[in-house]
Parts: C-alpha cells; structure tokens; sequence
C-alpha cells in the first residue's frame, strides 16, 4: 500500500510534465498532500484570525463606535444644557423687562403724584392770595367809601357854611350825605 | 510551445521526496502548498499588520480590513442573527482564505488553490460536520426535525427522504460550484491564450487577428475578478445560511 503510493506518485510526475496525465483535479494521488496543506494553513489562519486580527479589529471598531455615540451623547448634553442656559437668559430677561417696567410705572406715578401735589400746592395758595387780595380790596374798598363819606360830609358842612354861613351838626351832614347816596 | 490548458491545475511535488508519510500517504510540498503558504502568510500579515495601528481614524490599509470585518459579520448577523456570531472567525477565516485563493489565482503563472476539488470538498465537508454537530449539540435529537416538514403524515413519506437527500446534496453543490467556477474560467483563460499564441506563431495577417483573442482575455480577466470576489462571498454566506438552520431549525423566519 505504501509502496503503491510512492510508487504511483512518482511515476506519475513524468507523466504529467507532458501534459496528457488526463484530469489533474481528480488525480486522487495528490488528495493526501492537498488535504494536508489545507488543515495546516487553513488552521494557521484560523488561529492568526481567531487571536489576533479578529481581537483587534473588533476592539477597534467597538472602540470607535463607544467614542462616537459618546461624543453625540456629549454633544446632546451640550445642547441641553445651551439651550436650558438661553431659556434661562429669555426668563431672566423678561424678568428684568418687567422689573424695569414696574420700576418706571412706579417713579412715573410718584412723579406725576408729586406734580399733582405741587399743582394742588400752588392752587391752594393762588387762591389763598386770591381771598386775601379780595379781602384787602373789600376793606380798601369800605374804607375808601368810609373816607368818601367823610369828605363828603366835611364838604357838606364846608359848602352849608360858606352858602348860609351856618354851622351844620356833623351829624346833620352825615345824615344828609347818607340821603344823597342812596344808601 | 503550446501548453495544455488543464497544465495549470496539476498538483506538482517541488520537493522530490515525500516529507513524511500519513497514514500511508505520502505527503509532499507541492506548488499547491506553496501557493496555500503564500496566500495564508499574506492574509495574516495583511490582517494583522493593517490592524497593528488600531487607529480611531483608520489608515487605507486598516480601512480595508474593517470593512472586510463589518462586511462578515453583518453577512452573518443578517443570515444565521446574533448566536451566528459565535462562529465569526471561523466564517471570517472561510472567506478570507477563499478570497485571497481566488483572487491570487488572477496572477499569471500562479495556482489557483480553488480550482482542486479536493480542497473545496474538504472544505465543504468540514463545513457540513460543523452544521451537523452544531444542530445535535443545540437541540439533541431535535434537530432532525430538519428533515421533517409541515406536512400531511403521508407526504413525509416522500418529503423526509427528498430533504435528507437535498441536505447531503449541498456537500456536491457547494465545493463543485467553486471549484467549477475556477476551474472553467482559468481554463477558458488558458485556451483564448493559447489562440493567442498559435495565431502570433502563424504569421502574415494571422499575427494581426491574434488581438482578438487578447482583448477576450482582458474581458474574462475581469470577469474573473468578479467571479473571484462573488464565489468567495457566495461560499460564506452558504456556509451562514447552513449554520443558521443549524441553530435555528426552520423557525428563523
């Protein structure tokens, strides 16, 4: 058996080398060999793909791929966290708005308060000075009629003296004058 | 000197004597072994080397590898769903190997590994053992429910034997259609040049018609190519699909 199949193997290479040993796939001689070499470098991939490439490769791909979707959840709590920071700043700033507009109403009525005392102030006094200035009129104006009637009444009694050259009571004139205006 | 087209797929000893006996058998280093050699040793130092950066930003190289990965395993995840992904590095070493046989093969004056049915069958039927013993260690004799399809009681009559049978066909289809694959377009790629050759040799206005022949090996070249990278990605995704009834019986719908 062994001998048959050294023998056939090496008889069959001449054979061969002239180009006519029939169908060289199916040359079951050269099964032992073929099938050998396959286990021993198929094995030898194997184990290189199984250990070392595959290891590698998947370390690298996983590696990457934990980077990216952590750098997204990175970037997502970016965002977030931007986008809490401009809602926080648009209610800060409408707060701020709405204090300055409250600040505004406020100094605006104290203002337009004052004004309105101020304007009651003045008109208070205008009036004040009007009611003295009436009453000062009022006396000027009584003692003015006062003193008319009196010189009326001392020209009464000048006139009477000179025209007759009697002498009239002043209280006659006064009685007489009081007549003569009506009053 | 015309060469024999089928020249190429023969499996020739490049030391003379045997490197030792299995079983009888002698074993020796052929230009298939090398070419399994070259093409083992340039996949794990891509796949290592391209990877030795372990780069956040991947380089070109390191590029390739992890779309090559993600490719696998999502072909993986979408056939046989997330329990398939225990057998990643196998299914990944699969392809791999596949690939970088077929697509060395491309190279002038090389051996393409793919094309000896002896390789793809053993693949194959490494394969099958795996689903075989994968489907037993995960639902006992559950698993030959497989061969056993919703049916009438005298339907299974027909069915059980059409499905053990369609089952173990696969063991055919699967290493034939690569090395078929492989096989006929190297064979079509020796045969236009050897056209190539016999009508340059003739002379006169035959050597002017030789470009015929050229520009179709150009053309299957790049057929090739893409049968290269379609058979290789084919072979695993059968292999998932073939470990996804395993693991999931028919229930995976």
């Amino acid at each position: 058996m062994i001998d048959a199949g050294s023998m056939n193997a090496t008889t069959e290479q001449p054979a061969s080398h002239e180009g006519s040993g029939g169908f060289p796939p199916f040359d079951t001689s050269t099964f032992p060999s073929q099938i050998f070499w396959l286990v021993v470098t198929f094995a030898f991939l194997f184990v290189v793909m199984w250990r070392v490439a595959g290891p590698r490769m998947n370390g690298v791909i996983t590696t990457r791929r934990n980077k990216i979707n952590g750098d997204i959840a990175e970037a997502q709590k970016h965002r977030g966290d931007a986008e809490a920071a401009s809602a926080a700043y648009q209610t800060a700033l409408a707060g701020a708005r709405a204090r300055a507009n409250a600040h505004a109403e406020e100094t605006r009525k104290r203002i337009g308060s004052e004004i309105d005392k101020a304007r009651a102030d003045a008109d208070a006094k205008a009036h004040e000075a009007t009611v003295a200035a009436e009453a000062r009129i009022q006396a000027m104006r009584t003692e003015a009629r006062t003193s008319m009637t009196a010189a009326a009444q001392d020209a009464a009694i000048e006139i009477v003296n000179r025209l007759t050259g009697e002498t009239v009571s002043a209280s006659d004139a006064a009685a007489a004058v009081k007549a003569a205006s009506g009053s | 000197m015309a060469m024999h087209p089928m020249e190429q797929f023969e499996v020739k000893p490049l030391i003379e004597h045997p490197l030792f006996q299995i079983g009888g058998h002698d074993i020796y280093f052929t230009n298939q072994s090398l070419f399994m050699v070259i093409v083992v040793a340039v996949a794990s130092l891509f796949f290592t080397l391209a990877m030795s950066g372990k780069r956040m930003v991947p380089s070109r190289t390191q590029s390739m590898a992890e779309v090559s990965y993600e490719f696998v395993a999502n072909m993986i995840h979408s056939a046989a769903g997330d329990d398939g992904l225990k057998f990643f590095p196998f299914i990944f070493t699969t392809f791999v190997f596949v690939l970088f046989c077929n697509v060395f093969g491309m190279v002038p004056w090389s051996f393409t590994v793919t094309s000896q049915i002896a390789i793809t069958f053993a693949m194959t039927a490494f394969i099958i053992s795996m689903v075989i013993v994968v489907g037993f260690a995960k639902h006992g004799l559950g698993f030959l429910k497989l061969f056993v399809p919703e049916a009438p009681i005298y339907l299974l009559i027909l069915l059980v034997p059409i499905e053990i049978i369609s089952f173990f066909t696969r063991l055919v289809s699967l290493s034939v259609r690569l090395f078929a694959n492989m096989l006929a377009g190297h064979t079509m790629l020796a045969v236009f040049a050897g056209f190539v050759v016999m009508l340059g040799a003739a002379g006169g206005i035959l050597s002017i018609l030789s470009v015929g022949p050229m520009l179709m090996i150009i053309a299957i070249m790049l057929l090739e190519l893409l049968v290269a990278g379609l058979q290789a990605y084919v072979f695993a995704i059968l292999t998932c699909i073939y470990l996804n009834e395993a693991l999931h019986l028919h229930d995976h719908h």
